[in-house]
């Protein structure tokens, strides 16, 4: 749910759906001196409760991250924060995780990383781990299997959604570039599922190709771009 | 089931993909294919993804904990834990390739992929389910609710469970 975690933070900040990098200032990750640095107990006080409050989805969590370290706290100034929120779209695995990371290294190098994730994930994972573990018990009960029933065309409901949510940024992006660019995009979007629906090839290598097929063809438009441009 | 390998597709899944929910296809093929997961689990591991708290990603801490208990849960931590980590040469890579047409490129296509793939997951989740009329109505009302951003998820899915009840129970 990355897109919704994004959209959030977009109706915080008047952008464009997909967050554009700001430039990095010139001698990033310094931190800024005239705020105190936290102590190494609220740090870790203020990742818990985050953990804990964070009902609600990524949308949410994303939002009280902000709200302590950008408003509440001082730690992070705003355009900070958004330059390191956008960089997490392009690293691996978990945005909010980066997010937790770069903020937590800002703040108090890798003592900082192991205390923010430590906060945020605790709680978080513990809940997850118990609510499992209860359904686990019941999950044969013949009246969970009919509320299943239920619940899984549901939350294909909400998945489909967050698809949507996902491809509409891109595609729109593509379209306001050049019309090679959106027949790319949606050649893309269309192959993948294909692939993924008709072979059995693997996911992992389905969407590096996509990647890199992606990047080829943009980098070769923009160098004509270049050379066509009148000076 | 081979825990160690499972921690690798676990891992794997996750370093390529950019979001929480973007290691669903990539794991959904590896652990189908091998029988370690059925198609059920996954719709459970994501429904307690979406009403716990925290980013939805820690779905992969449910599954792990139904096809492997408490060890494949803290497996599951480990694997989605490692790879935000590369966010910190990710940064420095940035600071020196930043705004070049190839790596935007490269991410955009990632993107695509994702959604792409993710779309075949949730047929599969639906013929799963079994694909009746009923089951594509609940689809329909949960995006119509979704739409809206103004229904909790926990409360879109306690609707799809009494619907679930009432109907087939």
């Amino acid at each position: 749910m990355a897109n919704l975690e994004a959209k959030v933070y977009l109706m915080l900040s008047p952008r464009s759906d997909s967050p554009p990098i700001p430039p990095p200032p010139p001698d990033a990750p310094t931190p800024d001196l005239t705020v105190p640095l936290p102590s190494s107990a609220l740090l870790l006080r203020v990742w818990l409760a985050l953990g804990i409050q964070s009902f609600g989805g990524g949308a949410a969590t994303l939002y009280l991250i902000r709200r302590a370290v950008v408003e509440q706290h001082k730690w992070i100034p705003d355009a900070e924060f958004a330059r390191d929120w956008a960089l997490c779209h392009i690293a691996p695995g978990m945005n909010l995780l980066g997010l937790t990371i770069l903020i937590g290294r800002r703040l108090a190098g890798a003592r900082g990383i192991a205390l923010c994730l430590l906060g945020l994930l605790l709680p978080s994972v513990t809940i997850t781990i118990i609510i499992t573990a209860l359904y686990a018990r019941i999950r044969d009960l013949a009246v969970v299997q009919a509320a299943l029933r239920g619940v899984i065309p549901a939350s294909v409901g909400l998945g489909a959604l967050m698809a949507v949510q996902l491809a509409r940024p891109l595609l729109a992006e593509s379209r306001s570039e050049r019309r090679a660019s959106l027949l790319l995009s949606g050649a893309l979007l269309i192959g993948t599922g294909l692939a993924a629906g008709l072979t059995r090839l693997p996911v992992v290598l389905i969407l590096c190709a996509s990647g890199g097929i992606s990047a080829l063809l943009r980098w070769r438009w923009r160098v004509v771009e270049e050379r066509t441009t009148p000076r | 089931m081979n825990l160690p390998v499972l921690f690798f597709l676990m891992l794997k899944a996750s370093l390529f993909s950019t979001s929480g929910t973007g290691n669903v296809p990539s794991l959904h093929d590896d652990l189908l294919a091998r029988g370690w997961a059925t198609e059920r689990q996954f719709a459970e591991a994501l429904a307690v993804g979406q009403v716990s708290p925290g980013p939805s990603g820690l779905w992969v801490i449910s599954l792990g904990y139904l096809v492997g208990g408490m060890r494949g849960a803290l497996l599951a931590l480990v694997a989605i834990v490692l790879p935000p980590l590369l966010i910190l040469p990710v940064e420095r890579l940035y600071r020196h390739a930043q705004e070049h047409p190839a790596m935007e490129g490269f991410v955009r296509g990632m993107s695509l992929a994702v959604v792409g793939t993710f779309v075949v997951v949730l047929i599969d989740l639906l013929r799963g389910a079994g694909p009746e009329m009923s089951s594509v109505l609940i689809v329909l009302g949960s995006m119509a609710l979704g739409a809206t951003r103004r229904v909790p998820v926990v409360l879109t899915l306690a609707l799809g469970a009494l619907v679930g009840i009432i109907a087939y129970g």
